[in-house]
């Protein structure tokens, strides 16, 4: 790696502070498990390293209906929670899928969030969950949808200084139900493709869905018109194999190490029918 | 950039200057001579340099030095006590979970974590907390073994 050096502020003041003194060579790290490996590839040589582990606002979770999450919880302690686990079942989902136990003991949902990968695992869940972000920078706060944080691979609406500092999800609706699915080489391995989808049902009618896949298209993506067509109906396999089709037309897949275009398009479909199956159980439970 | 750090490895306390662009590993190896921790990818993918952090399993690759000031550090030396090796160090020697052995300190360290926190982990819990872990010699069924008979003899440490 090469040289460079490390601040670790206490406040997010502080660390605003840093960031406008070094703007421009200097990148944020959270758990590190990303920036570390891009940095030993030589992929990215920032001058400096501000790291975000020493700011106590941005640790905790809390919960008030919904749940807040501060950006540096950690994937282990997000899977081992017991409100996540009772209601944010994709939530909790894709963070015990995430890597391996070892690298959960150290990778924080902000820091996968804002390594904006198109696979990130995190982030169909929240989609479907209608988490939204707050970003903090020395002007003050905004709070966006989770879609819109997403601009291309790698790429987010954080400006310069800013931070993702708390991710806010709703409460579940009761009479709903929500899932996360992922496949990959094995379950551990960056995702081929992941998805999720929640559906809120009554009297055996869909009255709310979304859902959103990962690692197709250059952001995550939330498919509005499978929502349209999953909305207002009952949920079965003539549906679901409408579904499945029209998700196979909606994605933008690329080739890469982990899989061609062809094979992504074609299990797009099937793990989209798969998370709205199983977010009706769970539903109806 | 040039740090001085303070940090507890193994029981005993350092304090030692690094240079900030110093993983944990290096820092271990290098800095302190403990090479039995393994350097294997580098990236956090194959858990051969997996050490304790404050108790928690974490890739010292992917750790800087300068993250573990102030925290303490278990590597695979500080396993054995002056009496003798660690149950689990026996368990591998005795069930043959140890083929070519780089893998073996990080594989130890994970379950060390395991069954501290969970003395009678299923078949299923044993694999996910080594599922960091790879073995190229692919002898996992043994490691397996050694950890499962440890933890039904009850005596972990």
């Amino acid at each position: 790696m090469r040289r460079f050096d490390y601040y670790q502020p206490q406040s997010l003041s502080e660390a605003f502070n840093l960031m406008e003194r070094l703007k421009g060579d200097a990148v944020y790290v959270a758990g590190g498990t990303d920036v570390i490996v891009k940095m030993k590839q030589g992929a990215i040589s920032p001058k400096a390293l501000i790291s975000l582990r020493g700011i106590e606002e941005l640790r905790g979770m809390e919960s008030d209906g919904g749940i807040k999450l501060g950006s540096m919880v950690l994937f282990r302690e997000l899977e081992r929670d017991p409100h996540v686990g009772a209601k944010y079942y994709a939530m909790k989902e894709a963070a015990s899928l995430l890597a391996n136990p070892q690298i959960r003991n150290v990778a924080t949902i902000g820091g996968n969030l804002c390594n904006a990968a198109p696979s990130a695992d995190s982030a169909p869940p929240l989609i479907v969950l209608d988490a939204a972000f707050l970003l903090e920078g020395p002007g003050g706060s905004r709070e966006i949808p989770v879609e819109e944080f997403f601009t291309g691979p790698g790429s987010t609406c954080l400006e310069d200084v800013e931070i993702l500092r708390e991710i806010r999800i709703p409460a579940p609706e009761n009479k709903s139900g929500n899932a996360f699915v992922k496949l990959g080489r094995l379950k551990q391995d960056i995702a081929v493709v992941n998805a999720a989808a929640m559906v809120m049902m009554e009297g055996g009618v869909c009255k709310r869905c979304r859902v959103a896949v990962g690692a197709v298209a250059p952001t995550p993506l939330r498919l509005r018109e499978i929502e349209q067509m999953v909305e207002g109906g009952s949920i079965d396999e003539e549906l679901l194999g409408a579904v499945e089709s029209k998700v196979k037309e909606l994605v933008s897949p690329i080739t890469d190490v982990r899989s061609t275009q062809e094979y992504r398009r074609e299990v797009s479909g099937i793990l989209v029918k798969r998370a709205l199956k199983e977010a009706l159980t769970r539903a109806q439970m | 950039m040039r740090k001085v750090i303070n940090i507890t490895v193994n029981g005993r306390s350092y304090e030692k200057p690094i240079s900030s662009n110093q993983t944990l590993l290096d820092f271990l190896r290098h800095d302190l001579g403990l090479t039995g921790t393994k350097k294997g990818c580098e990236v956090g993918d194959c858990g051969s340099c997996i050490v304790l952090l404050n108790g928690r399993p974490v890739n010292s690759c992917l750790v800087l030095a300068v993250q573990a000031h102030g925290k303490e550090v278990v590597t695979i030396e500080g396993l054995a006590t002056g009496e003798g090796l660690h149950p689990l160090q026996e368990a591998f020697i005795r069930e043959g979970a140890i083929q070519c052995g780089f893998c073996t300190p990080g594989m130890i360290l994970s379950a060390k974590h395991l069954l501290d926190k969970n003395p009678q982990p299923s078949e299923l819990e044993i694999r996910e907390a080594i599922s960091g872990n790879l073995c190229r010699c692919t002898g996992y069924q043994k490691i397996i073994e050694a950890i499962s008979s440890v933890s039904a003899q009850g005596q972990v440490e």
